[in-house]
C-alpha cells in the first residue's frame, strides 16, 4: 500500500479527492465499461485510468502481474475470435477492473470508514468494518505464527492441504473466538454503543478540488459516451 | 440484563466482524492457489470449505436473519478495494441467501446452516460466472453460457459449501465443549 505521507506532489492531489466522490466514479466507470462495445470510446476511458494509476505509483510487482494476466487473457480472446474482439475485449476488461485499484490506492482504510459514516450508513456496519481493518494484519500474523509452530514439528502445511483444518484452521479458530471475546468486553466496559451519535475529529468536506474533479469527471463520461452511442 | 433473543447486540457484531476476517483469511489462502485456471466457479469451490466453516459460525453463534448479510456484507465491502465485480457477485449471493433463509426462519438448527452455506456459495458461483462472463466480453460468456459448466460448477461449489458446514459443524462442537460459544 502507498504511504500517504511518501506520495509526490503529483500523485497527492487524488488523495485528497473527497472519498464519496471517489466511490460514486468508480461506480459509474465501471458501469459504463459494461456497456462499451466501441473501440475508440473503450480506448479513451482506458488510457485516461491508465494514466491516473502510473500517477499513483501502483508497485512494480503488480504492473507486472496484471501486464502477464491481461496478456494471457488478450491471446485467449485472439485464439478463440480475433484481433480486434480480442483488443476491444481486452480494452474492457481493463475498464472496469482499474477503478478497483485507483480507488484503492488513493484512498485509505480512515478515509473510507469517514465516507462511510458521512453517508450515514449503519454505525454498526462502519463499526464492522472499522474492527476487520484493525484486526485483519493481526490474524493473518496470527496465521502464520500457526504455520512456522507446524513447520517447527516437522509439518510443511504448505505441501500438506489434508492438514489444513486440523493444523491451521481450529486452532486459528480458537484465537479468532478469543480475540472478538476480549475485543467485545473492551468495548463494553468502555460503555460503547454501536447505535449512539458519533463525532468526526475530521468531518468530510466538500471542496473547490472535488468540483473540479467532478466536472472533469463528467466531460469524460459525455466523451465516453458520444463515442459509444454517437454512431 | 435481561434482553430479547432477537435483538442484535454489540457482541453479535464484533463476533460477525471477526468471522468476517475468518472468511478474508481463508480466501487469502485459498484464491491463489487457482488464479491461473480458467474454469467458472473454481475460486469458490476452493474457497468454500474454509470459509464455510466460519460462515457456519456465525450462522451458529448469530442465527437470525441476517448473520449471512452481516458477515458477506462486510466482506463485499471490504473487497471492493480489489474490484466492485466481488463486492456485486457476493452481494447477490448474500441477497439469494438471506432471502430464501428468511422463510426458514434464519439459521438456528444445523440444516437450515447447512441450506444456508449450499445456497451462499451455489449462488457466488452463478453470479461470479455470470458477472465475470459479462466482463470478459461475448467470447467467456459463450463459454461459461454452457449450461453443462455453468450446472456442474454450481453443483461442486455447493459441495464445498456442505463440506465447510460438515467442518463448520465439528468447530461448533468443540467450541461448545471448551465453552467458548452459545450456539443453538
Amino acid at each position: 500500500m502507498l504511504a500517504k505521507s511518501a506520495a509526490p506532489a503529483l500523485q497527492a492531489w487524488l488523495w485528497r479527492v473527497n472519498p464519496l466522490l471517489k466511490i460514486a466514479l468508480s461506480i459509474v466507470a465501471v458501469s459504463v465499461a459494461f456497456a462499451l462495445q466501441n473501440l475508440a470510446a473503450a480506448g479513451l476511458l482506458v488510457g485516461l485510468l491508465l494514466a491516473l494509476l502510473v500517477t499513483v505509483g501502483m508497485p512494480w510487482r503488480l504492473w507486472w502481474g496484471g501486464a502477464i494476466a491481461i496478456l494471457l487473457f488478450t491471446a485467449l480472446t485472439w485464439l478463440l475470435r480475433d484481433w480486434p474482439a480480442a483488443i476491444l475485449n481486452t480494452l474492457r476488461l481493463l475498464a472496469i477492473l482499474l477503478p478497483g485499484p485507483i480507488f484503492s490506492l488513493t484512498t485509505s482504510p480512515a478515509d473510507l470508514t469517514r465516507a462511510l459514516q458521512a453517508a450515514k450508513l449503519p454505525s454498526f456496519l462502519v463499526l464492522s468494518l472499522m474492527l476487520v481493518w484493525r484486526f485483519l494484519p493481526i490474524v493473518q500474523r496470527e496465521a502464520q505464527r500457526i504455520v512456522e509452530a507446524n513447520q517447527l514439528r516437522g509439518v510443511d502445511l504448505r505441501r500438506r492441504p489434508g492438514q489444513w483444518f486440523p493444523g491451521l484452521f481450529v486452532p486459528l479458530i480458537f484465537r479468532i473466538v478469543s480475540y472478538a471475546d476480549e475485543v467485545t468486553v473492551g468495548l463494553e466496559t468502555r460503555s460503547y454503543d454501536p447505535n449512539s451519535r458519533r463525532s468526526m475529529g475530521q468531518p468530510l468536506r466538500w471542496q473547490g478540488l472535488d468540483t473540479g474533479v467532478a466536472i472533469a469527471s463528467t466531460t469524460v463520461f459525455l466523451a465516453v459516451g458520444y463515442l459509444q452511442w454517437s454512431q | 440484563m435481561a434482553t430479547s433473543p432477537q435483538r442484535w447486540q454489540l457482541r453479535d457484531y464484533v463476533f460477525a466482524a471477526f468471522m468476517t476476517i475468518g472468511i478474508a483469511v481463508a480466501s487469502v489462502i485459498t484464491v491463489p492457489l487457482t488464479l491461473s485456471i480458467p474454469l467458472p466457479g473454481i475460486r469458490t469451490v476452493v474457497w468454500a470449505p474454509f470459509a464455510g466453516i466460519f460462515l457456519t459460525l456465525g450462522m451458529a453463534r448469530l442465527q437470525r436473519s441476517g448473520s449471512v448479510a452481516l458477515m458477506i456484507g462486510v466482506l463485499a465491502l471490504l473487497l471492493s478495494r480489489i474490484s466492485w465485480i466481488i463486492t456485486a457477485f457476493l452481494t447477490i449471493a448474500l441477497l439469494v441467501t438471506e432471502l430464501v433463509m428468511v422463510f426458514r426462519g434464519g439459521f438456528s438448527g444445523s440444516v437450515n446452516r447447512l441450506l444456508g452455506n449450499v445456497l451462499f456459495f451455489s449462488s457466488a458461483t452463478v453470479a461470479g460466472a455470470l458477472i465475470g462472463a459479462y466482463a470478459a466480453g461475448d467470447v467467456f460468456a459463450a463459454w461459461v453460457g454452457q449450461v453443462w459448466i455453468l450446472l456442474l460448477m454450481t453443483v461442486v461449489s455447493g459441495l464445498a459449501g456442505a463440506v465447510g458446514w460438515w467442518l463448520g459443524e465439528r468447530v461448533v462442537k468443540q467450541l461448545q465443549r471448551a465453552g467458548k460459544l452459545d450456539a443453538g
